[in-house]
């Protein structure tokens, strides 16, 4: 178990570097960006290159301060924006992504699961159908679609919710619930279709045979065998929930990061975009890496072998 | 035998039968549609700026006076062309890795898989982002970012095939005959992966069509005058309530092709389920979420 | 089942009761304002926009200011007198001036000022605002030290600036953010970090609070300000995207916006009209080209593309937001000045657009080498429209346009270096005709964001900046556009006029033609 651990460890540590090394020389290659001696910058930004990056050093030089730069958790000036570094651009912007991913994650699992759970434990009745059918639409609407459709339903005709922007506590209800839907739709199609082969499995009837009550078999026996698949989908559900989520800051104009990295690549904010990057990948990482370690201490059977 | 049970996928339902149509009809109309119209895709109506469908403009005109029925089945033409291409690029390099990497095996398939997985932490939009930033906004990123990531699901259903496939006799015998690895990779192992390949594939197509939609709808994708569902469906939600049909056209357009293509895709795999091809449901639930 | 039925209850309680504690919390009432974009700086020798400027007569107080109807009127200077040649102006500083901070404002403060708006290292775009200041020019470029600048305090309220030559508008021009003191105590610690919220020291009704990009830009009254303002707390939101800034407001989470779609003005004057201000501005809005590359450094390629731009047609069928078509560069409601039109507009439309033609086979382009330009300009449905639009003109003489757009402060920061090949700009502001025609003078800087250099123009520019009385200087400069405008360096479009949503709330709020409404006349009804 500790020697996966290690591993899985040593792994992301190595994917991590990659990444960081690709964007580093990609950064140098792009033609117009700051770091070609041909472009002409305004003085400032040029001032403020130079002193950060060292651009008067060789190659090799400046790759090794960069990776202590990152190392330090500098990330640099902004290229575009110019009072702010990039290290406070994602000071101001990461909470805010993190609460609206965060949320919307809770609302896809405890609903997803809980939708899956149903419609699982009654196959091919009429609630199984229209579960599935409302599944089937959720997924098919793209966001792009439903999420300025819930601002004029619920922000301008009703009044009810923000339209958009940060401040309260109500502005952080409809950007989670409209990046979820696409993402409780799947979990709950996995989690019924795992439960469904779950339920035929042998071990059940002896545990009814014992005469245990239902709301226990279905606790332990059912549901952690059949959350595994929807364990191991959390992992690519994060990127997914990542792209998502920069459509949904745009639509609701949210400060996150998500805009901040699209702003980047259309102003061509090189070093914002950088920045990003390089925290995005961290916490996918990341989060890849307990999903993983989750999975394994929750599958028996791999546990047993690690 | 394809042939018969791709009839059976696509006709045998009423929901299949609807599905089918639609999406012949949308196919159809892109590829012809705009010879039937009287208006180019970039032409100004001076006289009819945002105005509502008509006679003369069957899907009635955007912000700028262009036929929007026109701009539609262009928009067509580009996202499922997107979508056809890069499926056809994710297939004919998942393929091939996925082969290769479960047939050797050992360090090798290691090396592969590791590959696969670390890009497939990476969310398309990253890349599109990293893209965009050093080589400005051009549609043929697109080309390239969508090749980079979707082939690396059917690389590992594939591989995961292959692995089966592997221990299977005539495959060995292919061996001790003295059969060159490549020779058996191409010649054994690809046609009889080919079936979850191809139902891979072809949940592709919609997670394709997806992703090229929210990069143009933020703005990184396709540009103007040119125009894919994404951008209409962007420029609609700016004029929604003084031109609704500026967003219901485009968007009924794009939910019913996710739609209908996940729901004949679905039953390609049931299908092939049902044969006991051994896919697993799981992988395709990724599939259609992978941007 | 059961168990997770429950979790989700509890946690949907939880929520519940989050959502009411913060719906009685929240009833302090700030002044939520919309803002046409996200500043680049808010650092008033380095600003650029129109949208910053907003903000920044907000933040500070310079020498003269404006009334709430947009009038000039003693600022920090309670008075001002010219010498008889008009080349000393001595302005006599208000008692009492408090910076932020509670240090004492002194004409040493504006010394320090000018000179640093006008120093090299700044790298100010608009230091050429100050160039009717002696040495000015000079000092900008390093020639002379900063002490050679003509501004001197001669003792704490006093201070004297002396001129180039005679400038009559001087008053109206220390009304910008180049003409504002900025607090040399806090710059001296923390250079450059001076601008951030924590640092934040100025002289105006507000200071700084907090910013936070693409989100908010929060100003709190300054209690040291000599005539405190009513409103407590200000903030500026940017809304660039017309159809957000309009939701925003219907659903009552701003009190005035400054952009919404135009197919919407219809409506607006039936459920709205006590909301809806429309003022129009002075201001004009062109299309520049950059004639140090090809294809617009060859002065035919300019015309031609300019010969086939129908301006009323961009206004009253594209726009139809209350625009005004203008054949002039200089606006037309410019007080005192008869603005020269380009040549071409009594010709009809046949003979230009075979003008057109003429004029591109002339330079190379034809049918089988067609030219292909990249046009530039600011993100929004408005100026998408009206670019697509002239892209259709363009088309009809065979020329292929290829559309490329941006931010507001990066789509004017790429045209300050010179980035592009032909763009939208737009010049908004003073009353008087050489506030416009300065943009075409070579030694502007990067504000001529075309680089037009003609000497005859800059001799005829210089000569009418030599003289005194306002008369003589229109005559001249009146001569210069005429020569300026018929090589076609810019081709101006229209005139704005601005389309804003007030919540009737607000008193203080009056339209005026520079659309400048200070927080500090405003308040609650």
């Amino acid at each position: 178990m500790v020697r996966y651990l290690l591993i899985r460890l040593g792994l992301t540590l190595l994917t991590f570097w990659l990444i960081v090394t690709v964007v580093f020389f990609l950064m140098r290659l792009a033609p117009g960006g700051p770091f070609d001696g041909e472009r002409r910058l305004p003085p400032e930004v040029e001032t403020n290159l130079r002193a950060a990056y060292n651009l008067d050093q060789s190659l090799p030089r400046q790759y090794i301060d960069y990776l202590a730069m990152l190392g330090r958790g500098d990330l640099g000036p902004s290229f575009r924006q110019k009072d702010f570094s990039v290290n406070e651009l994602v000071a101001t912007g990461l909470p805010v992504s993190l609460t609206i991913g965060g949320l919307a994650l809770l609302i896809a699992t405890t609903v997803g699961i809980a939708v899956g759970l149903k419609a699982g434990l009654a196959p091919n009745t009429r609630t199984d159908t229209w579960l599935m059918g409302l599944t089937n639409v959720g997924m098919a609407l793209p966001t792009i679609i439903v999420a300025p459709l819930l601002v004029l339903i619920f922000g301008v005709a009703l009044g009810w919710l923000p339209t958009g922007g940060i401040g309260s506590f109500n502005h952080y209800i409809l950007p989670p619930i409209a990046l979820a839907m696409p993402f409780t739709a799947a979990i709950a199609r996995l989690t019924r279709g795992s439960v469904v082969e779950t339920l035929s499995e042998g071990h059940l009837q002896t545990a009814r045979a014992k005469g245990l009550p239902e709301s226990l078999i279905i606790r332990r026996h059912i549901l952690p065998i059949a959350l595994l698949p929807v364990v191991s989908y959390l992992g690519p559900a994060a990127a997914a929930l990542l792209t998502g989520s920069v459509v949904i800051e745009q639509v609701f104009e949210l400060p996150g990061i998500g805009r901040y990295l699209v702003q980047g690549a259309l102003n061509r904010d090189y070093t914002l975009v950088m920045g990003v990057v390089v925290v995005y990948a961290a916490l996918i990482l990341l989060f890849n890496l307990l999903v993983d370690l989750a999975y394994v201490r929750m599958d028996p059977r791999i546990r047993l072998q690690t | 035998m394809i042939r018969s049970r791709l009839t059976r996928v696509l006709f045998d339902t009423h929901l299949a039968r609807a599905c089918s149509l639609i999406l012949i009809t949308i196919v159809l109309l892109a590829w012809l549609g705009p010879v039937f119209s009287s208006w180019e895709y970039d032409q100004i109506d001076w006289d009819a700026l945002e105005s509502p469908p008509s006679l003369q403009h069957w899907f009635g005109t955007d912000f700028i006076g262009r036929d929007l029925f026109v701009r539609s089945m262009l928009g067509a033409r580009v996202s499922l062309g997107i979508a056809l291409i890069a499926t056809l690029v994710s297939v004919i390099v998942g393929i091939p890795w996925g082969a290769v990497a479960g047939y050797l095996g050992g360090r090798t398939d290691q090396l592969m898989m590791r590959i696969v997985d670390v890009l497939y932490a990476l969310p398309f939009i990253l890349i599109v982002i990293l893209l965009v930033v050093i080589f400005g906004r051009n549609p043929y990123l697109l080309f390239m970012a969508l090749g980079a990531i979707f082939w690396l699901d059917i690389a590992r259903i594939v591989r995961g095939q292959t692995f089966r496939l592997r221990e299977q006799p005539f495959i060995g015998a292919a061996r001790i005959l003295g059969v060159a690895t490549p020779a058996i990779i191409w010649r054994h192992v690809v046609p009889n992966v080919l079936g979850p390949a191809l139902v891979s594939a072809t949940l592709t197509i919609p997670g394709v069509i997806l992703a090229e939609s929210f990069i143009s709808f933020l703005g990184l994708g396709i540009q103007e005058p040119n125009t894919s569902w994404g951008v209409l469906i962007a420029d609609g939600t700016q004029t929604m309530e003084s031109s609704p049909w500026t967003l219901i056209f485009p968007g009924t357009l794009l939910a019913m092709t996710i739609w209908c293509t996940n729901m004949l895709g679905d039953r390609l795999r049931d299908q092939l389920d049902a044969t006991g091809a051994g896919y697993t449901r799981t992988s395709s639930t990724r599939t259609h979420m992978r941007t | 089942m059961n168990p997770l039925y429950i979790l989700l209850s509890r946690v949907l309680l939880i929520l519940v009761g989050c959502w009411l504690l913060n719906n009685a919390a929240n009833s302090a009432e700030s002044l939520r304002l919309g803002n046409p974009g996200e500043p680049e700086t808010l650092d008033p020798h380095r600003y650029n926009l129109r949208l910053e400027e907003t903000i920044l007569t907000d933040l500070f107080l310079g020498l003269t200011t404006f009334d709430a109807h947009g009038q000039i009127v003693p600022g920090a200077a309670a008075a001002w007198t010219t010498s008889d040649n008009g080349l000393i102006w001595t302005f006599n500083l208000r008692r009492g001036l408090k910076w932020s901070d509670g240090e004492p404002l002194t004409a040493a403060d504006f010394v320090y000022a000018f000179r640093r708006l006008l120093a090299p290292e700044t790298a100010a775009s608009l230091a050429y605002f100050m160039y009717p200041l002696r040495n000015a020019e000079a000092v900008n470029s390093g020639e002379l030290p900063a002490e050679e600048l003509g501004v001197r305090a001669v003792d704490e309220h006093t201070l004297v600036i002396s001129l180039e030559a005679p400038y009559p508008h001087l008053a109206e021009r220390l009304l910008y953010p180049t003409g504002y003191p900025v607090p040399a105590h806090v710059i001296k610690e923390v250079g450059d970090a001076w601008v951030k919220p924590k640092n934040w020291v100025s002289n105006g009704a507000y200071r700084l609070e907090d910013w936070q990009p693409q989100s908010h830009v929060t100003l709190v009254r300054n209690k040291h300000f000599f005539d405190p303002a009513t409103i407590e707390r200000v903030i500026y939101h940017p809304l660039a995207n017309e159809q957000s800034s309009y939701n925003r407001y219907r659903a009552k989470e701003v009190h005035a916006i400054s952009n919404f779609p135009s197919g919407e003005l219809d409506r607006i004057r039936k459920n709205l009209a006590s909301h809806l201000r429309l003022s129009p501005l002075l201001s004009i809005v062109y299309l520049v080209f950059n004639t140090t590359t090809p294809p617009f450094d060859d002065v035919r390629v300019r015309e031609a593309l300019a010969l086939v731009i129908e301006p009323e047609i961009l206004t009253e069928k594209v726009q139809r937001s209350g625009n005004i078509a203008n054949g002039s560069f200089v606006p037309a409601n410019v007080v005192d000045y008869d603005p020269a039109v380009m040549p071409h507009l009594h010709l009809d439309e046949n003979a230009r657009r075979e003008k057109a033609i003429t004029l591109l086979r002339e330079a190379g382009y034809g049918t089988d080498n067609p030219l292909r330009v990249t046009m530039r300009y600011v993100s929004g449905m408005e100026a998408k429209k009206t670019q697509l639009a002239i892209a259709s003109f363009w088309k009809n003489i065979g020329v292929e346009t290829q559309l490329h757009h941006a931010e507001l402060k990066v789509h004017f920061a790429d045209l300050r270096q010179g980035d592009f090949q032909v763009a939208q700009a737009g010049w908004f502001g003073e009353n008087n005709a050489e506030h416009y025609l300065g943009l075409l003078v070579s030694d502007t800087g990067n504000i001529n964001y075309g680089r037009y250099a003609n000497p005859a123009y800059d001799a005829l520019m210089a000569a009418a900046r030599q003289q005194a009385d306002v008369n003589s200087r229109n005559k001249l400069l009146r001569k210069a556009e005429a020569l300026g405008i018929a090589e076609y360096p810019v081709v101006p479009l229209y005139s704005v006029t601005i389309r804003r949503l007030v919540d009737p709330a607000i008193t203080g709020w009056y339209e005026n033609s520079r659309d400048v409404h200070p927080v500090r006349f405003l308040g609650w009804r």
